[in-house]
Parts: structure tokens; C-alpha cells; sequence
């Protein structure tokens, strides 16, 4: 649909537009010895299929958007250059008819010769106003994508935004904190050491939480260090129900992600897995560097019974939108779940900080 | 007094234990670390008290709580719990003791004369069923699965997986995978804690998953027959027939 069609105040804006060039055309008119009513039942009948015509210069626009450079502006200026001819020429070949009807007319029986004698000039005049048009429907495309942008780039900002507070809330998951200073609780009579232990893990993971929460992006070490916190206190939780297979290229060490995008995985990995279990199982973290990019794996046994999750938890949809909010097609996130193992991939470029 | 301590985690379980230890006249009967072993613990100790984790892999402790009463076993019950808010609010509404992970001894001792002094009253003071204090603390959101004790056996039956569920005077009969189980209860009482937009009462007696439903046959003017992905054919009545049409309209909105 053309923008000017689609909303009345526009249209009347831009046929209004076209009144001052109907004045002018009857003025040359008059001036070529035409009478009052000659020149005006020709020139705003003409004017006014000219404006809708002309608005055909938008479409042809659309399908020729301009480039940041000069390159192609040759073939764009043919396509141009024959569509104005073939409009000029179809507008003075409309003149023509509409002279010939005007005719019938008293006191308009002159028109068609008139016209005949105007027809080159008329021809002329239609190209510039189609070329006008052209370039009237090029400024539009132009605020109508500034505009676009402008609108998406104000949702992208929301949606990061919003997926940091979120990301940020996280990190405090209040049933991993209780539970945890319940543990600690039970250690406190049972096993002292252990549960001086368990706190100081526990601010271990707290300071480096709140550390990350601060920033944009971390580098994976980092991301690791934070799991390899919280696994400890889990596995003081869950005792033996919790083991870890830690298989991770210390290359892949320095490559920069997104903050606390490995945190929510881990944090799955545990709440549908070894915790929805009563033997547990084994928590598996791989890392690894394949042809410039990170492969970054987290594995997880879960309840065979326990239907099939459908679609992405909000967990890992953040996850998903944040890595690709970073690196776009550059990166990839799946998840299987096969013979009884999730498995969460991420692949990303690995970038180092320069 | 004997009681049993039912929690996945065995620092947990350690701590109301420890906590037991000033109370002389309670036994620790056995300690459980998932509702099956809590469901078996229960047949053979017959405690008077339970600490029950809500929490828990394959069964939850409500779901524990569902089961045993079908069994008439209702120890009284404290329940106890990291962070749920939405059970924390159907307790209190519904007076039930909890104790919110970490505790004090002074809160435990609270609640362990509660619920004695709960033990030795009329049965009029016992608390809610455990179907409705778990709808409490759904808060208005479905079911998942439904718990079906069958002779020594618990079934867990996800609600993706029922197909139809049919009134067996005060037991349903539910249908999942080519099997049959029985629970008791009400098909209006199950009916009430499903999705209603995924699970229809198509019938005095019947309840249909959507899901599996292919087409309506019409038989006579007033007889119609549900067809089902497996050629089942069950019976739609004139308003279950009215409450398809209302989905199906809605819908199409």
C-alpha cells in the first residue's frame, strides 16, 4: 500500500500539493492566449490524474532503493529516465482525450486543437513532475526506514534491558540460597569445618555474582570460576547425588560472551536434572575451540518418565536472545534431549579482548 | 510419638533430626529421601508426625500426602520448605504448620507442639485434604500429573500422556498409553483441577483430551460419538457437544 494512500490527512495533504502547479499550468495558459475556462477545465482535471499517475513513482522507487554510494545509480537513472518518458507521454496522451471530451462543451470547442499544439510541452512538463515524484518517493522511503530503525532499535534496547534485570534476578535464586544456608545450618552442628567451608563458598559466589552482574561482557573464565562456585555448594547439598565431569580447553578461557550466560544453564542442569532425581546423575561442562569458534556444552541426565519439555524454558530463551543479541549469526544455540541426557550448545566466536 | 523425616537433602533431613533430639518422647522411625521410599516408610511404621519436604524428585509432598490419604493414613503433618510462595499463602490460609528452611529451634519446637497438639484432637480439626491444599498452592494453575496408587504400585500420570478419563461410581478410571488405572474421586472433583481448555467433559461421565480427539460422528439427531486418534469411540452429550462447539468458536475469534 502507498504510505500516501493509506491515511486520509496525507492524501489531502499531497493533493493540496498539486493545486499551486494546477494554477501555474493554467496560468502558462492564459498566457499562451487560452481562455479562462479553457485553461482551467483542462488544467485541474489534468492535474489531479497527474497526482495519482505520479504516485506509481513510489513503487518503482521501492523496488530501486538507493545505495550509500554512486555505484548503480547508472541503471537506476534508466529505469528512472523510461518510466518518466512512458508517464509524460501517457498524461499528455490523457490531455489529448480530455480535451476531446471537454469539447462537448460550449465555449470549449477550441480545446482539442489547443491541446495538439500544447501536446510537446505537456509531454515535457509530465516528465519533470514524474522525476519530482521520483524524488518525493525517495525522501519518503527514507523517513519511513528512519523511523523503522529508530522503532526497533527502542524494542532491541527494551529487551536487553529487560533480560538483564532478569539476568540479574537470577543470580539471587532464592531457593538455592535457602536451601544452601539450610545446609549450612545442618553443617554447623554435624561438621564445623565444613559448613566454614560452605560459607565462604557461598560469598565466594555471591561477590563474583554481583561482580558480573555490573558488567556487559566477561570473559568465559570468569563465567566458569562462577559455576565452579555454585557446583560446590551444590554438591555439599546434594552430596553424592551431584557428580562433575569437567572437560574444559583452557583456550577457550579468555573468549568474551555476554555475562551470566553460562550461570542459567548450570542452574537448568541442576533444578530439571540431578535435582528432579533421586540418584542424581553427572553434571557435564565441556569447552572447547573448533576453527575460531567456542563450542561451550552442558549436559544433564533427567527423568526418562518426565515428558519431553515443550519449547525453551524463559531461562534458556534469555540465553538464546542474548548470545545472538551478540554475535548474530556468528553463533548458535541448541538443545537436545536424547535417550535420556539434555544437552545445551552454545557456539560462538571466539573473540579475545584486545 | 513416631515420626518420620521425609527430604531429599540429607543435610536437611540431618537438621530436623538434630532438632528432634531434644524431644525424647519422638522416635525417628526412618528417615526418606523420596516419596516412594516415604510411601513404603509410612505402611510399615505407621507414624503419628511426618516432616515433609515439598520438593522433591518424582513425587512432590503434596502429591506424598495425596497418596497416603487415599491409603486413610493422616499422620499429622509438618511441612517444610525453602521458598514456595504460593504454598507459603495456602498454609496460612489454610492453618497449616510449615517451617521455612532455615529454622530456628524455637520456630521447630513451635511447630512440633502444633502439631501434637493437632495428633490428639477431635478428627474435626484435621487439615484440608492434600488434593485441595495443593490446588491451594497452584494458585489457580493446572495440573500436570496426576498420583494413582494401584495395589503396591504409584503410577505418575502426565497429563500429556491421559487420554480420556471415564466416572466409575466414586472412582475415575483414567486412560493413558493402552492402560487403565482407577483412583478415588469425583470425575467433577478431577474435572475442577484440570486445563479446561485442554481437557473436556464431553459427557456425564466422560472427560476427553483434545489432543486426541479426531472427529464427531453423528449417529441419530441426538446421538453423537467422539472418534479418537486410536478409534475410540466415546459418547458426546447434547451439552458436551455445547461445550466443543464453544471452544472451537472461541477459538476461531
Amino acid at each position: 500500500m502507498h504510505p500516501l494512500l493509506a491515511s486520509r490527512a496525507r492524501l489531502g495533504a499531497y493533493l493540496l500539493g498539486w493545486a499551486p502547479i494546477a494554477l501555474l499550468l493554467a496560468g502558462i495558459a492564459r498566457s499562451q492566449g487560452w481562455s479562462w475556462a479553457e485553461s482551467g477545465a483542462l488544467a485541474f482535471p489534468l492535474c489531479l490524474l497527474a497526482a495519482f499517475l505520479f504516485l506509481s513513482a513510489w513503487f518503482l522507487c521501492r523496488a530501486l532503493p538507493l545505495g550509500p554510494t554512486l555505484k548503480g545509480l547508472g541503471p537506476h537513472g534508466a529505469a528512472w529516465g523510461t518510466a518518466a518518458l512512458l508517464m509524460g507521454g501517457l498524461w499528455a496522451g490523457l490531455a489529448w482525450v480530455l480535451a476531446r471530451l471537454l469539447a462537448w462543451f460550449p465555449g470549449l470547442e477550441a480545446l482539442p486543437h489547443r491541446v495538439n499544439i500544447a501536446l510537446p510541452v505537456l509531454t515535457g512538463l509530465g516528465i519533470l513532475l514524474y522525476l519530482a515524484s521520483v524524488a518525493l518517493s525517495y525522501l519518503m522511503l527514507a523517513q519511513d526506514r528512519a523511523s523503522e530503525a529508530e522503532r526497533k532499535g527502542a524494542e532491541l534496547q527494551l529487551l536487553a534491558q529487560e533480560s538483564e534485570l532478569k539476568a540479574l534476578r537470577a543470580q539471587l535464586n532464592p531457593h538455592f540460597l535457602f536451601n544452601s544456608l539450610n545446609s549450612l545450618s545442618a553443617l554447623t552442628a554435624v561438621d564445623p569445618a565444613r559448613a566454614r567451608e560452605m560459607c565462604l563458598l557461598l560469598s565466594d559466589f555471591l561477590r563474583r555474582s554481583l561482580g558480573l552482574g555490573e558488567r556487559r561482557l566477561v570473559a568465559l573464565r570468569e563465567e566458569l570460576d562462577l559455576a565452579r562456585a555454585y557446583l560446590a555448594i551444590e554438591q555439599i547439598r546434594f552430596g553424592k547425588r551431584l557428580q562433575l565431569a569437567w572437560a574444559v580447553d583452557p583456550a577457550t578461557e579468555p573468549a568474551l560472551l555476554p555475562t551470566l550466560l553460562l550461570q542459567p544453564l548450570v542452574e537448568n542442569a541442576i533444578k530439571h536434572g540431578i535435582a528432579a532425581l533421586p540418584e542424581g546423575g553427572t553434571l557435564s561442562l565441556a569447552a572447547d575451540v573448533v576453527e575460531g569458534h567456542v563450542i561451550l556444552r552442558v549436559e544433564n541426565p533427567m527423568d526418562a518418565e518426565a515428558p519431553a519439555p515443550q519449547g525453551l524454558g524463559l531461562g534458556l530463551r534469555q540465553v538464546r536472545q542474548r548470545l545472538l543479541g551478540r554475535f548474530g549469526s556468528r553463533a548458535r544455540f541448541e538443545t537436545t534431549a536424547l535417550d535420556g541426557i539434555h544437552r545445551v550448545t552454545l557456539v560462538f566466536p571466539l573473540e579475545i579482548e584486545s | 510419638m513416631k515420626a518420620l523425616i521425609i527430604d531429599d537433602e540429607d543435610l536437611a533431613r540431618a537438621v530436623v533430626r538434630e532438632h528432634l533430639q531434644a524431644h525424647p518422647d519422638v522416635e525417628v522411625a526412618a528417615e526418606c529421601a523420596n516419596g516412594f521410599e516415604a510411601l513404603k516408610a509410612v505402611a510399615l511404621h505407621e507414624p503419628d508426625l511426618i516432616f515433609l519436604d515439598i520438593q522433591m524428585p518424582k513425587l512432590d509432598g503434596f502429591e506424598v500426602l495425596e497418596l497416603l490419604e487415599a491409603e486413610g493414613k493422616r499422620p499429622a503433618v509438618v511441612f517444610v520448605t525453602a521458598y514456595d510462595q504460593h504454598a507459603l499463602r495456602a498454609f496460612e490460609a489454610q492453618a497449616v504448620d510449615y517451617l521455612l528452611k532455615p529454622f530456628s529451634k524455637e520456630r521447630f519446637d513451635g511447630a512440633l507442639a502444633k502439631a501434637r497438639a493437632l495428633h490428639t484432637a477431635q478428627p474435626a480439626a484435621l487439615p484440608p485434604p492434600a488434593s485441595e491444599l495443593a490446588a491451594a498452592a497452584r494458585q489457580g494453575r493446572p495440573l500436570e500429573r496426576i498420583v494413582v496408587k494401584d495395589g503396591p504400585k504409584v503410577t505418575v500420570v502426565h497429563l500429556d500422556r491421559l487420554d480420556w478419563v471415564q466416572a466409575q461410581d466414586d472412582y475415575v478410571l483414567l486412560r493413558t498409553e493402552g492402560k487403565s488405572l482407577l483412583k478415588q474421586q469425583t470425575l467433577a472433583h478431577l474435572e475442577s483441577q484440570l486445563d479446561s481448555s485442554r481437557f473436556i467433559r464431553i459427557h456425564r461421565s466422560y472427560i476427553l483430551n483434545l489432543d486426541r480427539l479426531v472427529r464427531i460422528e453423528q449417529d441419530s439427531k441426538e446421538h453423537r460419538d467422539a472418534i479418537l486418534r486410536d478409534g475410540t469411540r466415546l459418547p458426546v452429550s447434547r451439552a458436551g457437544y455445547q461445550r466443543l462447539r464453544e471452544l472451537w468458536e472461541g477459538d476461531s475469534l
